[in-house]
């Protein structure tokens, strides 16, 4: 059996004359984390569609977890967990209904599906809310339940939808703490997301998709490579402050650019150490900034660096 | 969530994880058993109906108020002189009002489901290894138990208030309910297939609107055909309501059926089969 746990080769979609997937390849090695990233429509949710079965592509094969998504279907559903837009709990029934519910439909018996799902419930978090109807669950809750029942029949592979969404930043860390678990037990995940800074936390490969295509992959330390750096922002509340900003930050060995309108002086850094030599070097001038920030490149960083991967002065025909 | 963030790693340093439960081994699970599905499809849908307090009182409440005001308006503007002779008005509607009951019924079969479709509960089943067939015919049951409760409840509320009490006695009232139910069972595979390919709530009511007054007022079920205007009185012949409330009311009420009742029942089978084979194809599409 293949070491790939999920595998594309050249998976193209088209719906009419619109084109959704474009010769798509990727691979996700098991027991790995690949994270897909992309702005709405770039086609992330057709190709899990494709691969969790539910569309069959119009080129190309898909392989997940040894089995061809469209000759051998059934034996993909066995061995997949989906949550989030991809699929849904019943709102109407309790969590564990819901969880019993899923283990019969994949073939457990009575028993063993109400123990499966006591045990996930306990283990998640929810057996308080257990019986009831999963409606009245609250954000962090349902996330936990759409979890547990994408963990069912115990699935080789499961496919998480924007994981951590809308959720504060303690439910944040405990969200990637069992993700980071169930791949240390073998599980492979393939994860869609908008934000870098979690494909960079659970990822071990990341690929971009953009129109249909892929645009890039690799692993996140490469994206950002490519992307480039941090960025250090000091505000003020005074324009006048601006140019001996730019100075102090200057002679501080920085590259930094003046924005009037915003009242504000940024520089790109290569580490968060650098803040600190950001925060001397106006001290030293008796510069006070009223907000100064660091922030990460974010995928529209990611994009605009591929987008135009060759600076102006070189003009040629790659584009 | 202090609980999840210790336990897996106690979980994973025992042996035990997120895969594994004690004595639970899903490599021995075997899916794929059509009745299972569907009993279980079933069920699932009749707890899903009871979950809602609101949907569960409207359940009820809808042929109740049916019920009374067909009888309380109508009922005090049709002359006697219209009817057959020695039938009340409240024993000449009833029999129209479980089939048009199991209508309701029917098209609510298509509107839970079009709901399944929209809220991810048809994606999550998607994903399973069962037959789609089967959520259809989990949902077909499941409707034809609510339906089957909501006639009970009306013909019981009838008798007791409103002195329903035909001339066909206990039988007729019992083949008339099970004519009924054939013809909104029936009716609901109809609603089902428009469900999986209009794929819209508001489409689905819309027609739902659309195909219910024709059918329930172009018929014989509140006034006797022959009372209509003409133009209605042509749809209502062609109405095939018209020939099932017909044989309803006439097994009710005792009086000769004729071919009635089995020429209702088999439209209603036909139509149940066209619908079938429609929502079957319907569903599969992604």
């Amino acid at each position: 059996m293949s070491a790939l746990m999920i595998e594309t080769t050249d998976v193209s979609k088209s719906f009419g004359g619109l084109t959704a997937l474009d010769r798509v390849n990727i691979g996700v090695p098991t027991g790995s984390v690949l994270g897909l990233l992309g702005h709405n429509g770039a086609g992330k949710t057709t190709l899990v569609n494709v691969l969790t079965t539910l569309l069959s592509p119009s080129q190309g094969t898909a392989r997940v977890a040894g089995f061809d998504t469209v000759r051998d279907a059934v034996e993909v559903r066995r061995r997949i967990g989906l949550t989030g837009q991809y699929a849904s709990v019943d709102e109407h029934l309790s969590g564990r209904d819901n969880l019993i519910l899923i283990a019969r439909l994949l073939g457990a018996g009575i028993r063993q599906a109400r123990t499966r799902a006591d045990d996930l419930l306990e283990v998640f978090d929810l057996v308080d809310a257990a019986r009831r109807p999963a409606r009245g669950y609250s954000g962090g809750m349902r996330r936990r339940l759409d979890l547990a029942a994408s963990l069912v029949g115990h699935p080789d592979v499961i496919f998480l939808d924007e994981p951590t969404t809308g959720l504060d930043p303690q439910a944040r860390l405990g969200v990637w703490e069992i993700v980071g678990s169930l791949v240390s037990e073998g599980t492979t995940v393939l994860l869609t997301t908008q934000y870098l800074d979690e494909a960079d936390r659970l990822a071990d490969r990341i690929t971009v998709l953009s129109q249909g295509r892929v645009v890039v992959s690799g692993t996140s330390a490469e994206l950002k490579a490519q992307v480039g750096q941090r960025t250090v922002t000091a505000t003020f509340a005074d324009a006048a402050d601006l140019p001996a900003a730019a100075a102090a930050l200057r002679t501080a060995g920085l590259n930094p650019i003046t924005d009037t309108e915003r009242r504000l002086v940024a520089a790109p850094v290569t580490g968060s150490r650098e803040l600190a030599v950001v925060v001397r070097a106006l001290d030293d001038a008796g510069l006070e900034a009223g907000e100064l920030a660091l922030t990460e490149p974010t995928l529209d960083d990611v994009y605009l660096a591929l987008a135009h991967p060759a600076p102006p002065a070189a003009a040629s025909s790659a584009a | 969530m202090s609980a999840v963030s210790t336990a897996p790693h106690d979980r994973a340093t025992a042996g035990v994880g997120y895969r594994a439960t004690a004595g639970v081994d899903p490599r021995t699970w075997s899916s794929g058993h059509v009745l299972t599905e569907i009993r279980v499809l079933t069920a699932r849908s009749l707890r899903a109906m009871i979950s809602d307090p609101r949907s569960v009182i409207m359940a009820l409440v809808m042929p109740v108020v049916m019920l009374v005001l067909f009888s309380q308006v109508f009922g005090s503007v049709i002359g006697t002189g219209s009817l057959p002779a020695g039938v009340s008005y409240i024993d000449y509607l009833v029999p129209a009002i479980l089939v048009n009951t199991a209508m309701q019924s029917a098209l609510q079969a298509g509107v839970g489901l079009t709901d399944d479709m929209s809220n991810g509960v048809v994606a999550r089943l998607r994903s399973l290894p069962i037959r789609m067939t089967s959520v259809l015919v989990a949902r077909s049951l499941s409707d034809l138990v609510r339906g089957l409760v909501q006639l009970l409840l009306m013909i019981t509320l009838a008798a007791l208030l409103f002195g329903f009490s035909p001339a066909g006695g206990v039988t007729g009232v019992t083949a008339a309910l099970a004519l009924a139910v054939v013809v909104g069972w029936s009716l609901g595979w109809v609603f089902l297939a428009l469900a999986t390919w209009l794929r819209n709530a508001e489409l689905m009511q819309t027609m739902g609107m659309l195909v219910m007054f024709p059918l329930m007022f172009a018929s014989s079920a509140f006034v006797p055909v022959g009372s209509l205007p003409t133009w209605l009185r042509v749809i209502a012949d062609l109405n095939p309501m018209t020939y099932a409330v017909d044989a309803a009311r006439n097994l009710a009420l005792g009086t000769a059926v004729g071919n009635g009742a089995l020429l209702a029942v088999g439209i209603s089978l036909l139509l149940a089969a066209t619908g079938a084979v429609s929502a079957a194809t319907g569903i599969r599409r992604p």
